[in-house]
């Protein structure tokens, strides 16, 4: 019996709809409706005590309860079945324990006049049973009120309640256990009692119970109103806007102006193209009457080949391995892979059934590198899953997952799609590995569960995806499962990191975290984003386009009274550091200096790198990820004070400023004069034109007395490469 | 060069080596992020410390091949390494522990200090902060709920002579960031090796055909240039705030003598290079001392590879003799000093290690897992009473047998002697109330 339950359902309400049983009322005890509740609520079965790998002090419980037959031997059979004593019951380790009755490592967890003391004792004295032959099974579990709006400071009981296949349904409130996603927000009590911090935004709770899962959405809009007209006035350019406005109506909090001509034109072209704009692109776009001059500057960096090279630089962050585990060739080879497909502008479910297919050596398709990189069918499906589908699953390789419903059976379901994946040549032999390999689909090989054993069917997260008799590769099917419609979340997930790239902050953070306990912040949005990315044949430069061209994205990042405390509901722009490769291509444009990159050919950029083993101090120091780590790991996106210090203090930076053949000597021994270098400086280093004021300092500069032009032109280089106008999206 | 691929495989190098990395672990600190202030000035305790060297042993050293050997132990318990004697009768270290089993007069050993979190991730979290994590989390995590206890000292005795309050070496440890505290007290990672050679702590001092006058003239241009809008509120999340204060950090520093003089360990004479060992790692010990001298109130060093689940004898009967070499004569030089009754030491990890001895990596040559029910702590200075011992372990090693600690009351002591009251509350920028320590109850015998 579904309990349909609307927006803020009053308690009272409900108490009358469901149908309701004591909790006391069953007069056999069943250990897995009735014993297995206190052990999780209690804390007994938890990773830090009896729930981890090893159990504790002996005794092991499985990790929160997932597996009631193994947890009844352990308490029933186990240790000589002395955790039990018939005889009398009292005396059961299993009640001495946790009342601290006799010395207990974890303390007490119980007490001797509770209910769950008397129901475990009952259940003692029944003889332990494992299924009482009338008990009803579990079929759902469900949480009211599952969406709140709270004022600050304001409370909200919860409540919880577990529906049998009887029919029945009985209020587990006190057997559940509940967590805020983000207490500053909402937090919440043992008992479900939830209280709204004073800051305005949205949070999740949790509820947990019997390996069910249930989550309230709370939101705490801003105390003050906002007229419902101001919302209506906002400007609508597509379906971006309309769900964003409606989000901040919700909130009570309105949207930041939009920015000027200037700070678009820099959004844009670092966002999408990862350069800056040069002098030439900021006077013709300034000076543009046309109204429709974003987009057109939009259509236009989508198709340059700095569009290709930046992206392609951001997924290698994510699939590229060490050179050193799987040779250097091949990550070469690999590269050139991705980023021919980003040139290509390909599709993303072709780029990623391509992918997650691919066969072959190494050396002549670099795809199958992923398959060099990760061995075995766990290590490939960890990496898959996680990256296309936007699921985690590394908890599930060794028990069930703490917050959510995916198991053993799902991880190992989905790895046996890479159980018949077949090797030829030369594997790893780190640190050179340097042979070529074939990946193939093999006629056999399977993937077993490592606690039943089991050979594992291959079997999707979701949804149908049989592989038959006459399947050649069964990697054919996953590919076809994760990139058809019923998937939702292939296009969710990649939407939402593209999202995140240009708007500074996901729908859903981490951006590959996809979970009903981490809910995106504005759901119906990314549905759209979702929908819009599939409906225009999963087309980056679409989706870029789309996104770019709303009002949202062209927000100013100035905030007004209303939206200051806003960092996620998208009610203005939010600033972030160019990432290292941007940055430095960015001050390669300043200085007029080319770097040059071991292994790469005289004017490359950063972000064409193929390998971040190539030696850079910078992009070091501005946090691109460590080709050490395996896996790699995302990179920095904060500031540290070795960043602010080498763009202070680098020698090589100094040196780049003041060679005789960049900028600043060229600008020296031009004819310009001081207004036309302040324009031309202003231009180059912040897509601007300097205002009067700015004018007039760098005039003034340069006519100081005993002012050597050059020095000048060099000392207002770096002042301007220090500042966080240059260093910042704005 | 081998991969880095056990469970510590996730130290992110990058957030490490910035500092700041560990103050975002997504989006549960997010919220938090801003600064928090403390609430009003409490007096706090008399300081009887005014700084602290913490020597983390990253991965959870050994206790029973470091300070709590169990030679009655069965030999899969006992392991292969024999004892040494400490000036204390009945009181032993493991073999390898010579120099300091021989003072530890000067010094005080914990070992019962006990928690419940096995995995790096939360061990990290806990022994850093005193605070354990408040979801769970895995091995690899890299997690920050509460400032660490370097980012608070850092706070509350930070002093404006130009240096940083809070340095670490080679990198910052998991949970070693600041959280609500805010960017300004985030480590300052030196990542380079003092060993090496031309030793230089690279950015922090000028270009060097860049005269002083003419950096002046391009800060003083560099201010009039600045017009970037501030977002001026701190729940505004602006990350141009974390630039400016970096940038104001990072001219401190290459305009202070105090500084530029601290990082030049090449001033010290040979024979006391010597002294500390020529090993990176005693020379981080030498360059830690270098640093209290020029006032810093917190540095760590970050010592890694003490996650023995193989090859533990291999590894450690060649590491150990260097190592107590270095930390005892850290301890000595102090002394000799007079910087040590007010300079605090400390030696541990996230957690000890099972007594039994494991084959559970699948090599032939055994170690140790993770165990987390017993672990020795090493102290020494800033008040701490010589020659203490407090608490045992059982037989074997399996638990704290006596005065059985928590990590809250270890950092307590540390924040005891700093003078900073452990069970003050601070207020994170949404204003939400959080203790420092949530049983303030420092350990008695060390103070």
């Amino acid at each position: 019996m579904p309990v349909q339950l609307h927006q803020i359902l009053s308690h009272f309400v409900l108490l009358i709809t469901v149908a309701y049983v004591q909790a006391t009322e069953p007069v056999k005890i069943d250990f897995d409706n009735d014993l297995q509740p206190i052990l999780t609520r209690r804390g007994c079965n938890q990773g830090a005590c009896h729930g981890k790998a090893r159990g504790q002090g002996g005794f092991q419980l499985s990790l929160l309860g997932f597996d009631s037959d193994f947890d009844h031997e352990a308490i029933t059979r186990e240790a000589r079945g002395r955790r039990i004593f018939p005889g009398a019951p009292k005396r059961s380790l299993l009640l001495l324990k946790p009342t601290g009755q006799v010395p207990h490592g974890g303390g007490i967890r119980l007490k001797a006049d509770s209910s769950e003391y008397e129901m475990i004792l009952q259940w003692i004295r029944q003889g332990v049973a494992r299924r009482v032959d009338e008990a009803p099974t579990l079929t759902s579990f469900s949480l009211t009120p599952d969406s709140v709006v709270l004022q600050y400071e304001q409370q909200q009981p919860l409540k919880t309640i577990a529906h049998y296949d009887d029919g029945s349904a009985r209020d587990v409130t006190f057997l559940t256990v509940f967590q805020s996603n983000e207490a500053p927000i909402a937090s919440v009590t043992e008992y479900g009692q939830i209280t709204a911090g004073s800051i305005t935004g949205s949070t999740a709770i949790m509820a947990r119970f019997q390996g069910r899962i249930a989550t309230c959405n709370v939101i705490i809009p801003r105390p003050e109103a906002v007229p419902a007209g101001e919302y209506v006035r906002l400007p609508v350019n597509n379906f971006i806007d309309e769900l964003v406005w409606q989000r901040l109506q919700q909130l009570n909090i309105t949207p930041s102006r939009v920015c000027e001509d200037h700070v678009f034109l820099r959004r844009a072209t670092t966002d999408i193209c990862g350069r800056i704009p040069t002098p030439l692109e900021v006077q013709t776009f300034l000076e543009d009457p046309s109204m429709d001059k974003r987009r057109k500057l939009v259509d236009r960096l989508v198709l340059e080949p700095d569009f290709a090279d930046h992206w392609a630089n951001k997924w290698m962050d994510l699939l590229r391995p060490n050179p050193y585990h799987v040779g250097i060739k091949t990550v070469m080879s690999y590269d050139r892979w991705i980023r021919e497909r980003f040139h290509q502008r390909m599709p993303w479910d072709q780029f990623v059934r391509e992918l997650i297919t691919a066969r072959g050596g190494t050396w002549r398709n670099g795809a199958v590198t992923l398959f060099r990189d990760r061995r075995s069918p766990d290590e490939i499906t960890t990496l898959v899953s996680q990256l296309f589908v936007g699921v985690r699953l590394e908890c599930c390789k060794c028990h069930h997952h703490p917050f959510e419903k995916w198991s053993q059976d799902d991880f190992f379901g989905f790895a046996a799609y890479f159980g018949r994946l077949g090797r030829k040549g030369s594997g790893i032999s780190a640190p050179i590995s340097g042979s070529e390999e074939f990946i193939f689909a093999g006629k056999s090989g399977s993937v077993s569960h490592p606690v039943t054993e089991k050979i594992m069917a291959p079997k999707p997260l979701f949804g149908e995806a049989a592989v038959t008799a006459n399947t050649v590769d069964p990697r054919e099917v996953l590919a076809e499962w994760m990139t058809s419609p019923d998937n939702h979340l292939f296009a969710q997930v990649m939407a939402n990191r593209i999202w995140a790239d240009l708007m500074g902050r996901g729908l859903v953070e981490p951006v590959d975290d996809f979970r009903a306990t981490n809910p995106a912040t504005n759901q119906p949005l990314l549905d759209a984003l979702g929908e819009h990315f599939r409906n225009t044949g999963f087309s980056l430069t679409e989706l870029i386009r789309t996104i770019t061209a709303s009002y949202a994205y062209q927000l100013d990042s100035l905030p007004n009274d209303r939206n200051v405390a806003d960092t996620r509901n998208y009610s203005r722009h939010y600033r972030h550091r160019l990432r290292a490769e941007v940055l430095l291509d960015a001050f390669v444009d300043v200085s007029g200096v080319a770097r040059s990159f071991d292994a790469m050919p005289p004017g490359t950029k950063a972000k064409q790198i193929w390998t971040h083993r190539t030696t850079s101090l910078f992009l070091d120091t501005f946090g691109r990820p460590d080709p050490n780590q395996d896996p790699p790991c995302e990179r920095t996106k904060e500031s540290a004070v070795v960043q602010t210090l080498h763009l202070m203090n680098s020698e090589q930076m100094f040196r780049d400023i003041r060679n005789d053949e960049g900028k600043a000597a060229r600008l020296a021994a031009s004819e310009s004069d001081p207004s036309e270098l302040a324009g031309t400086l202003y231009r180059m280093i912040y897509a601007r034109s300097p205002t009067p004021e700015e004018t007039e300092l760098v005039t003034s500069v340069l006519s100081e007395e005993n002012a050597d032009r050059r020095q000048s032109i060099e000392d207002l280089m770096w002042a301007m490469i220090n500042t966080a106008e240059f260093v910042f999206q704005n | 060069m081998t991969l880095r691929k056990n469970c510590e495989g996730t130290t992110r190098r990058d957030c490490l080596q910035f500092g700041i990395g560990g103050l975002f672990g997504g989006s549960l600190v997010n919220t938090l992020r801003v600064r928090g202030e403390s609430a009003g000035v409490s007096a706090g305790p008399k300081p009887t410390a005014e700084r602290v060297i913490l020597i983390w042993m990253d991965g959870g050293p050994t206790h029973f091949e470091t300070f709590d050997p169990k030679p009655d132990a069965p030999s899969e318990f006992r392991g292969e390494f024999g004892y040494a004697k400490t000036s204390i009768p009945g009181v032993l270290y493991s073999e390898h522990m010579v120099r300091l089993a021989a003072g530890l007069d000067d010094c005080a050993m914990i070992r019962s200090i006990r928690h419940s979190h096995g995995n790096h991730g939360a061990g990290n979290h806990y022994m850093m902060t005193g605070a354990p994590t408040r979801i769970p989390v895995g091995c690899g995590a890299f997690v920050s709920f509460h400032p660490s206890m370097g980012s608070v000292i850092a706070k509350e005795r930070g002093k404006d002579n130009g240096l940083p309050p809070y340095f670490t070496t080679p990198r910052m440890s998991r949970s070693g960031g600041p959280n609500f505290l805010g960017a300004k007290y985030a480590p300052f990672v030196v990542p380079d090796n003092p060993n090496a050679e031309k030793f230089k702590v690279r950015d922090v001092a000028l270009p060097r055909d860049l005269a002083v006058n003419r950096f002046d003239r391009r800060t003083d241009l560099r201010a009039k240039i600045d017009k970037l809008v501030r977002l001026n509120s701190e729940v505004a999340g602006d990350p141009v705030a974390a630039f400016d204060e970096y940038q104001e950090q990072g001219y401190s520093l290459v305009t202070s003598p105090d500084a530029q003089q601290a990082f030049d360990i090449s001033k010290e004479s040979s024979s006391m290079r010597e002294r500390y060992g020529r090993n990176e790692f005693g020379q981080r010990c030498l360059l830690a001392r270098r640093l209290v001298e020029a006032g810093v109130p917190f540095i760590t060093i970050y010592d890694g590879g003490w996650d023995s689940h193989r090859n533990l004898f291999g590894a450690l009967g060649k590491r150990l003799p260097d190592w107590d070499n270095s930390v005892a004569t850290l301890i000595q030089d102090l002394k000799e000093r007079g910087l040590l009754d007010t300079t605090l030491v400390m030696a541990m990890g996230e957690f000890g290690r099972t007594p039994r001895i494991s084959t559970l990596s699948g090599t032939s040559a055994p170690g140790r897992d993770h165990w987390a029910n017993a672990m020795s702590v090493l102290m020494a200075g800033g008040g701490t009473p010589g020659g203490t011992v407090v608490g045992s372990t059982d037989r074997k090693g399996y638990a704290a047998l006596d005065r059985v600690l928590s990590p809250e009351n270890l950092i307590s002591t540390v924040y005891h002697k700093m003078g900073i009251d452990p069970g003050q509350i601070l207020y994170t920028p949404e204003g939400r109330p959080v203790h420092l320590v949530s049983d303030p109850t420092p350990i008695s015998e060390l103070i």
